[in-house]
């Protein structure tokens, strides 16, 4: 006997977000770090900001950190980054 | 009546040939906890709903991070699936309610290393309607009741939030109450305040308290008949869960069975007595790392005093357990106070405005 079932799941597609412009070359660039305050993004986030400096000639590194690694970033974080030209977040454990 | 007028379900369907080939479907989906489910038909999610009084496309919350919409008929699917009975959904939409709260954070809850499951404390008449069963075996498959609303909590977070290992919930270590963690409070049992009336709910309503829990930690005193020495086993364990978890104070709950609370209640405590105590005596000093491995985050605060809760407020006393048996449980909170438990009545509107005139 057939048995018709429903779908469980949101059914939803991910919202539509508009993404920034990316730079072309970040020579002489300003980019934030946007840390969760784990012991893990301490040497990572270190040896990135080398690299864009050495590598890519990024003028200016900024280092924020979340006040609580399991939510968003404060809103005063997130007002800050949109001065910078480019922003690397995520997860350090 | 409602179902002529309930708007129609809006849910995706898909026709499978039998039962065996509706667990495929949904197991190779990955719209399961590894368990069988219940095939959600219609019929029955209409039921769930009709049972709520609720049209299909009420809004029951929204994810505050993520900004996802949950709606009656799709936690209704979840629900069936779990193997929910119409009267058991009410209580899962209001559990649902109270874990979209903000202070909940239930997408750090879902989503972090820190394994941790959501335990749903039911209090009140619900509690004698649905037949769940406060006493033997409280917290592992004491009956159907509990069983499948917390069942349907996990395949929700599932299904709704896409909180799948490996996808949203990034966890370590889990621990069995993620497949379901529900008790009722044994109000029968007790002379205690439910937990839900120290929490602010009038007393004859029936409510959920939800909290982002870590497993039960079991303790066993069968050697006093001090309330003190007995309820300084609980604090040994949450001082331990602070040694060897997280030093960092938040909603415990403590489920203290029948045994061990005749005793305490025989000498007139009660449930803030309890809490008062519990505060005192569960704390540790930082430096008490250093004895179990964790030196190196002692720092430069050796003496600094942690307390296991932030106030007596905080720790949720529960009558719940079989009649026999010095034996009762600590239940830590995942990760300190980043979540906080939350406590709504069943079928109360808690957006309403209050009547005018």
């Amino acid at each position: 006997m057939i048995i018709r079932v429903l779908d469980p799941t949101h059914e939803l597609k991910a919202a539509g977000v508009q993404p920034a412009e990316r730079p072309l070359s970040l020579k002489g660039k300003t980019v934030g770090f946007i840390s969760n305050g784990k012991e893990g993004t301490k040497g990572y986030f270190a040896q990135l900001e080398r690299m864009l400096r050495e590598d890519l000639g990024v003028a200016d590194v900024i280092f924020r950190t979340k006040s609580n690694y399991s939510a968003p970033a404060d809103a005063h974080i997130i007002d800050e980054a949109r001065q910078w030209h480019a922003v690397v977040t995520g997860v350090g454990d | 009546m409602l179902r002529s007028n309930r708007p129609a379900l809006s849910s995706k369907t898909y026709d499978v040939d039998d039962f065996a080939a509706a667990q495929e479907l949904f197991h190779s989906n990955g719209w399961t906890d590894g368990l069988p489910v219940v095939p959600p038909t219609d019929a029955a999610v209409e039921a769930c709903l009709d049972w709520a009084l609720m049209p299909p496309d009420q809004l029951i919350g929204i994810e505050p991070v993520r900004a996802q919409p949950i709606t009656a008929e799709k936690l209704a699917v979840n629900a069936v699936m779990a193997g929910c009975l119409p009267m058991h959904f009410p209580i899962v939409a209001t559990a649902w309610q109270a874990m979209m709260k903000e202070e909940f954070l239930l997408h750090g809850v879902t989503s972090s290393t820190g394994g941790c499951a959501i335990l749903v404390i039911i209090n009140g008449p619900v509690r004698l309607e649905i037949g769940a069963n406060a006493t033997f075996n409280a917290l592992g498959n004491s009956d159907r009741a509990t069983s499948v609303i917390g069942r349907a909590i996990r395949l929700a977070l599932i299904n709704l939030m896409d909180v799948r290992p490996g996808g949203i919930d990034r966890t370590t270590l889990g621990h069995p109450g993620k497949f379901s963690y529900c008790l009722a409070e044994d109000e029968e049992g007790t002379d205690w305040q439910p937990l839900s009336v120290m929490r602010g709910i009038p007393q004859g309503l029936s409510a959920v308290t939800v909290m982002a829990a870590l497993a039960p930690r079991q303790i066993m005193n069968e050697w006093t008949t001090d309330p003190k020495e007995i309820l300084e086993t609980f604090a040994a364990e949450m001082r331990a869960n602070q040694r060897h978890y997280s030093i960092y104070g938040g909603n415990y709950a403590i489920v203290i069975p029948k045994q061990l609370r005749d005793i305490i209640q025989a000498a007139g405590w009660t449930k803030r007595d309890i809490a008062e105590f519990i505060y005192e005596r569960a704390r540790v000093r930082r430096g008490e790392w250093a004895d179990v491995g964790k030196g190196a985050i002692v720092r430069d605060r050796p003496n600094k005093i942690h307390t296991a809760l932030e106030s007596p407020d905080h720790l949720l006393v529960v009558a719940a357990g079989g009649p026999a048996g010095g034996f009762g449980a600590v239940i830590p909170p995942w990760m300190g106070s980043k979540t906080k438990a939350v406590t709504a009545a069943i079928g109360a509107c808690v957006d309403c405005e209050p009547p005018k005139g």
